[in-house]
């Protein structure tokens, strides 16, 4: 009986074992493959028979593509462009996430919905109008314009995130605070705020790395080389005769870097701020 | 040190009106007690006296000042939550210390002000700890001493105790006490607890619905409560009720039940005759008396030695009433008793209204 039960629990352990490396491999296997990619030489990535592992190693398509293309203007703007996407959602989400948690007020819940409602249309509906508006205010092709279109779908996502960590903050702290002298916003700034820290780091990182991988919108409201931002300037080296597959490798490794060690810098904060929900007082 | 007045205060809440015209005058050190079970608006009513909700309509006066334009933090108050409302990230030091910073007391001043109210309260070993790392009890004296270090008009207590164990919930209560007549600064505390009221109070407010059911001093409201919800709410084990009729000539009312007869001397000049009523008999008041002049007679249900008594049901008709008898009580379940009690410690209550009848 024991052994059946014990041989039972074995075959379900395998089971999700393999369903777990599978699921991993079929994740990390194109980073992997283009990792390897980045350092053959051109000559041994397109051959007769498929080459897994290079048998000589080169770093030369780094250096191309960080000396002979825009690569580094493109990683720049990509740079520019997050980081104001990061500091507008910041100072002005965090002020609507905020009152969204603590005050009532008529049409609250209406305006949450459409907040949601926004996340629900497609991208390609929202280009047009958003084409037609930035245009007309003489932002397309910048960088502080495709900034405030990822703002336009991205503080939505914030708001509602970081409203769920305000929410966790206890209400009777900024009470307290309150009385022993402090103003509204000197309660959020002095109390929910450092509360709410791994929750702000989170749902920052999140937005960084929207902001950093987008691809579509950067397409269409960029033209120039200006305000270009890597995923659009990767995509346009591929041309009609020619394509250096080994650089491109390159620039993606490189373009991934960023949010790695983004990742690797907060993971213990943000796996925090997205689990847990209630702070202990 | 301030007195306090509340003078027709109510809330709304859109539609929904959670407090009716609430009226107490509290004087100058004095500890009110807002008594009531959840619900009552007891909270609601300190949260618009700290300023926390705006009041819908009435006004608030601390020291003769009108205070319903001001915010919390210009009302010279401190209040002490059920919840403790520590800073989490904020040493014990800089917790106690918080209201003197945002106020602009420079760092030695604080520090010495700090101190001694940790020393008043027993914590200066844990000034360096964060609110995590204390136990309920320090939490409980950490949320004291910030409220105490500013040295407020007025002192705002939220079921301070209700998240202790009972040995702790005691010792606590009789620090309070004493600390307010240390200090002697005003009180404003809501419980839900009436022994607390009892002990601590210098007056009480008991409230139900939105409504002040009785505002007077802890004796009053136990000896005469003024409706049976007050009755029932004052007192472990609660008042018992036996429903009858009410007689009067002017001079001697009568109260009639089954099992039930009790002559109560009136100096009220109304007269009735069998009005529906309820008599109220504090269990504690009632003894045993076999012989004729027994008030209640009745079957004994059950006997329960609790050590320094013994509560005793007695069925009385087919109401079941409890009486607090000394532990040397040695009547059994299915035998007949005979109880009575001081005709000054019974209420009585018409059946309607559920008022206080005056005899």
């Amino acid at each position: 009986m024991a052994a059946t039960r014990r041989s039972r629990r074995m075959a379900a352990d395998i089971l999700t074992y393999f369903v777990l490396v599978s699921m991993s491999l079929f994740c990390i296997g194109p980073i992997v493959w283009m990792f390897l990619t980045s350092l053959k030489l051109e000559a041994d990535i397109v051959t007769q028979t498929m080459q897994y592992i290079p048998n000589r190693i080169t770093f030369q398509n780094y250096v191309a593509i960080w000396t002979q293309s825009s690569f580094p203007v493109l990683i720049g703007n990509s740079f520019i462009v997050t980081l104001i996407t990061v500091v507008v959602c910041l100072a002005t989400g965090t002020l609507a996430a905020y009152a969204f948690s603590r005050y009532t007020f008529r049409g609250r819940n209406t305006l949450m919905l459409g907040y949601l409602v926004v996340r629900m249309f497609p991208a390609v509906m929202m280009i047009i109008p958003l084409y037609v508006v930035l245009r007309s205010v003489g932002l397309i092709d910048s960088r502080i314009g495709l900034a405030l279109a990822y703002t336009s779908f991205l503080l939505p996502l914030f708001v509602w995130m970081l409203k769920g960590f305000f929410d966790a903050a206890p209400k009777e702290l900024e009470s307290a605070a309150r009385i022993d002298g402090s103003t509204r916003f000197g309660a959020m700034l002095w109390i929910v705020i450092p509360l709410a820290r791994n929750g702000l780091v989170a749902s920052s990182v999140f937005i960084a790395i929207a902001a950093w991988n987008e691809f579509l919108f950067a397409l269409m409201l960029t033209t120039g080389q200006g305000s270009r931002t890597w995923p659009v300037g990767l995509q346009l080296m591929v041309g009609e005769f020619q394509l250096p597959w080994g650089v491109l490798a390159a620039g993606g490794i490189l373009s991934i870097l960023p949010v790695m060690l983004m990742f690797a810098l907060v993971q213990r904060v943000m796996v925090q701020g997205l689990t847990a929900g209630a702070i202990k007082g | 040190m301030a007195t306090l007045s509340l003078q027709n205060v109510q809330k709304s809440y859109g539609g929904l009106q959670v407090l009716h015209g609430i009226d107490v005058e509290l004087e100058d050190g004095g500890f009110l007690v807002l008594l009531g079970p959840s619900g009552c608006g007891k909270s609601t009513l300190l949260n618009l006296i700290a300023g926390l909700d705006d009041i819908s309509a009435g006004d608030i006066r601390i020291d003769g000042r009108s205070v319903i334009e001001l915010a919390p933090k210009d009302r010279n108050i401190a209040m002490v939550f059920q919840s403790y409302a520590l800073y989490p990230t904020m040493t014990v030091e800089r917790n106690i210390g918080f209201g003197l910073e945002m106020r602009g007391v420079n760092g030695n001043e604080r520090s010495a002000a700090v101190k001694q109210a940790a020393d008043l309260l027993q914590i200066s070993h844990l000034l360096d700890r964060r609110p995590a790392n204390l136990s309920g009890g320090q939490r409980q004296r950490v949320a004291m001493g910030r409220a105490i270090v500013r040295n407020p008009d007025l002192f705002l207590f939220d079921e301070p105790l209700s998240n202790l164990d009972a040995k702790l919930r005691a010792e606590m209560r009789t620090e309070i006490k004493r600390l307010h007549g240390r200090l002697g600064t005003s009180v404003v505390y809501v419980t839900h607890d009436q022994i607390e009221a009892m002990t601590l109070g210098t007056k009480v407010a008991v409230m139900k619905g939105g409504y002040i059911q009785q505002f007077a001093d802890p004796q009053t409201i136990y000896e005469k409560p003024a409706n049976i919800f007050v009755a029932g709410f004052i007192g472990s084990p609660s008042m018992n009720f036996v429903t009858g009729t009410l007689t009067s000539d002017g001079r001697i009312a009568r109260f009639e039940a089954s099992g039930v007869r009790v002559e109560i001397p009136s100096n009220s000049d109304e007269m009735f005759d069998a009005r529906p009523a309820v008599l109220g008999i504090r269990p504690e008041e009632l003894k045993v008396d076999d012989g004729e002049s027994a008030m209640l007679t009745g079957t004994i249900d059950v006997v329960e030695p609790t050590g320094p008594d013994t509560m005793v049901t007695v069925r009385i008709g087919e109401q079941p009433i409890v009486a607090r008898l000394p532990s040397r009580f040695s009547g059994k379940a299915g035998e007949t008793v005979g109880l009575i009690a001081h005709v000054n410690s019974m209420s009585l209550f018409d059946y309607q209204t559920e008022l206080r009848v005056p005899l």
